[in-house]
């Protein structure tokens, strides 16, 4: 299920954003996500921004490893 | 159920050999009948290549090529495969009523311009209009023979454990540029076909090296199919390096977006290389130097493990297989 | 490859206990975990289960039956998904419909099905909602903007489910859960959180190599200490509230409900229909369709397999009557589905 894929966000328009994932550009709602901004990095799943992605795996790997102390 | 025909049938995987095997092969068998891209035939002193391909692509036309510069590559391609230069092609037009004559034009002016690149002539061809809807625009088939270089001897079956697999070009543009170009699902990239003919390349290489086991076509289905079919036809393994498949950015954003495989995804200008090891630095140097082959990288070898399929090695140091395309390339999406 | 998969991949391989049985209840989950090669790396006391977390095997075939009676008898124009043209109903698929002149479109988005009907008024439009909280919000954003405009050719066949019932209904198959990112994207964690009280465990998992690796190797870890625990190994996209919009959505345009789960029967409260508000868009009011049950073919144990208590192998029908290209039951229906992963290494 849900296939997800980062995308940087060209432009935000009436609930709409234009996002670009590495090259492939859609138009895709944005309404699920509270300001959005050009610029930002956002999950795209059928046609939806679904969340925003701060930071790139391999940072959020020290993270998650940390835990393990 | 009756059994019928599905586009499953038509996608050059599994579903496609089968139907080969059971309506075919079984009333067309003869000596020279070949799994291959095209058939070898021995007349006289001369061992001449003899392929056909029929050509339906909608839209026709589409951004690096139409369905005529289309039409002239593949036969080209196929009878490069087999060593062989291109000498004369024929084609078979099927028009639908209402077309422009125009595009028409449009059309065989990008055949003209690349058979004169080849250096292959057209010398027949056969014209059928038929009525509005029973075709769509326009489809092509073309036929050619070529002369098979001395000293060459290239076929499916003949890949063995230790060769090394190297392909022409990164993957699966062909069949990115098309689907975005029918605007299915509204995404904007920008990706053109990497539809070429390859004879001049296929020469550079035969010139630097005889000693080249398989060439392969790799046209709907992919690369990933033409592997499996090799993997069948020559009883091996074939071990495939996940990370060094050549893939175009935008390509792989698309395909990040549908959850398609970039190794299913057709080609029109993509050759798959079979050789010794001792030999890979010789073709991909004549590749690199080639016009549309510049790409060309090795991306795994072959193996005596597993054979009739294809692994791959992992980013992590783990190995899976590549599964068998089956039928229809769907998007996967939930 | 970077130092935390490697120091992921010593936990994991290094781990000499009791057997653990971790489920993935995420296709994409199950997909990547099938294309990195992960089962490979795994210790024989080590299990990854392929639980029932993509949308087209819990889909149940009376489902397809239904969308198959809208595009061949009723002139509907069914969009869809791709994951679903190949799946079968009782008698046939969508493809097989196709094949047969009923027309069905594969679309990327909900969003594009509504975007089809409003460029289409001549058409009566379709759309085969599937999927779990990450899927939903879409399916909403097409009814709510078909509303909007009072769209009239537009409506959607829903089968859309949560997720948090049916790790209930699972708590005893796995000893935790690998729970789908993209979900918990949606809802936040605070979900995942409360199962830790009911003996439900598990980690939040995302989908690239060094997050699926890292996310094991943590429940490995924390399973290994014994004690109950919940983490978050997706923060990079994951928070604790989720998408509150996108929740909000799901609750203007759609209610809950019993559902069944192909292969798990039916789970209570753990489906989505449309609300009061939105019937008139629901297909099964606007076409008068019946419930359909539909018949699966009884030899098939794909619920068994979801649950992990069976390998393909144990099932009958498994690679006799049900093959990737005659698929019976779901899980042969999808390159990643667990018995066509068997069919294609072992045969």
């Amino acid at each position: 299920m849900c296939v997800g894929l980062s995308a940087k966000v060209v432009s935000v328009k009436d609930g709409t954003a234009l996002v670009d994932a590495s090259g492939a550009k859609r138009e895709v709602s944005a309404r699920l996500i509270d300001s959005l901004e050009p610029g930002d990095y956002v999950m795209v799943h059928a046609g939806a921004a679904i969340a925003k992605i701060t930071s790139d795996d391999e940072a959020e790997s020290d993270e998650v490893m940390a835990m393990l102390g | 159920m009756t059994e019928t025909v599905t586009l499953a049938h038509g996608a050059g995987g599994k579903q496609t050999s089968e139907l080969i095997d059971k309506v075919f092969k079984e009333h067309f068998s003869n000596p020279e009948f070949t799994p291959d891209d095209a058939a070898v035939l021995t007349m006289g002193s001369n061992r001449l290549a003899m392929s056909t391909d029929g050509f339906i692509v909608s839209p026709w036309e589409f951004p690096g090529g139409n369905i005529g510069k289309l039409s002239i590559c593949g036969t080209v391609n196929d009878l490069s495969c087999m060593g062989a230069r291109p000498r004369y092609l024929t084609c078979g037009f099927v028009i639908e009523e209402g077309f422009p004559l125009s595009d028409l034009e449009k059309i065989a002016s990008a055949m003209e311009k690349t058979a004169n690149e080849v250096g292959v002539r057209i010398v027949a061809g056969d014209t059928k209009v038929v009525g509005k809807g029973q075709a769509d625009h326009v489809f092509i088939n073309t036929a050619g023979i070529g002369e098979i270089m001395e000293g060459v001897n290239t076929s499916g079956a003949f890949a063995k454990p230790g060769d090394n697999i190297i392909v022409s070009g990164d993957v699966g543009r062909h069949g990115c540029a098309i689907l975005l170009a029918r605007d299915d699902f509204a995404i904007d990239a920008d990706v053109k076909s990497d539809c070429a003919p390859l004879w001049q390349a296929v020469e550079n290489v035969l010139n630097a090296t005889k000693d080249v086991h398989v060439i392969r076509d790799a046209t709907r289905g992919g690369v990933g199919t033409v592997l499996y079919e090799i993997a069948a036809q020559s009883n091996v393994g074939v071990l495939l390096d996940q990370d060094s498949v050549p893939v175009h950015e935008s390509v792989r954003g698309v395909c990040g977006m549908l959850g398609l495989e970039p190794l299913y995804l057709a080609c029109e200008g993509r050759l798959v290389f079979i050789a010794p090891e001792s030999q890979t630095d010789k073709i991909l140097t004549a590749l690199a130097n080639s016009e549309y082959t510049k790409g060309a990288a090795v991306i795994g070898r072959i193996t005596d493990e597993e054979p009739g399929r294809v692994m791959m090695e992992t980013a992590i140091g783990a190995k899976t297989l590549l599964p068998q395309p089956a039928g229809e390339l769907l998007p996967r999406i939930c | 490859m970077n130092e935390n998969i490697e120091k992921a991949k010593e936990i994991i391989q290094g781990y000499d206990g009791e057997p653990l049985r971790i489920m993935e209840v995420c296709g994409t989950h199950t997909h990547e975990i099938f294309r990195l090669g992960i089962r490979s790396l795994l210790p024989d006391n080590i299990r990854l289960i392929s639980g029932p977390g993509c949308p087209v095997c819990v889909t149940p075939n009376g489902f397809i039956d239904e969308a198959l009676e809208l595009c061949l008898n009723k002139g509907v124009t069914v969009c869809t998904f791709g994951d679903l043209i190949r799946v079968p109903g009782s008698k046939m698929s969508l493809a097989d419909a196709r094949a047969k002149g009923a027309d069905v479109k594969m679309v990327y988005s909900p969003i594009d099905a509504f975007e089809f009907a409003k460029e289409n008024p001549d058409k009566d439009v379709t759309f085969l909602a599937v999927g779990f909280e990450t899927t939903t919000p879409a399916a909403c954003i097409a009814v709510d903007e078909a509303k909007k405009i009072g769209l009239h050719n537009f409506s959607i066949l829903c089968a859309n489910k949560t997720m948090v019932n049916a790790y209930r209904a699972l708590k005893g198959s796995a000893d935790a859960f690998l729970y789908p990112g993209h979900v918990n994207a949606i809802t936040g964690t605070i979900p995942c959180e409360e199962l830790v009280d009911e003996g439900i465990y598990g980690v939040v998992a995302g989908f690239t190599a060094s997050e699926l690796l890292t996310a094991i190797a943590v429940t490995v870890r924390r399973l290994q200490e014994g004690k109950p625990f919940f983490e978050n190994c997706y923060p990079r996209v994951v928070t604790r509230e989720g998408s509150k919009s996108g929740m909000e959505l799901i609750e203007k345009v759609m209610e809950h409900c019993d559902t069944e789960w192909r292969g798990l029967g039916v789970i209570p409260m753990s489906g989505l229909r449309l609300n009061e508000d939105y019937r008139e868009y629901d297909a099964h009011v606007k076409y008068d369709l019946p419930h359909m049950e539909g018949h699966t073919n009884p030899a098939c144990r794909c619920g068994d397999v979801l649950k992990g208590i069976c390998s393909p192998k144990d099932c009958k029908v498994f690679a006799k009557g049900c093959t990737p290209q005659h698929p019976i039951g779901s899980c042969m229906v999808s390159n990643e589905g667990t018995c066509s992963a068997y069919f294609q290494y072992s045969l």
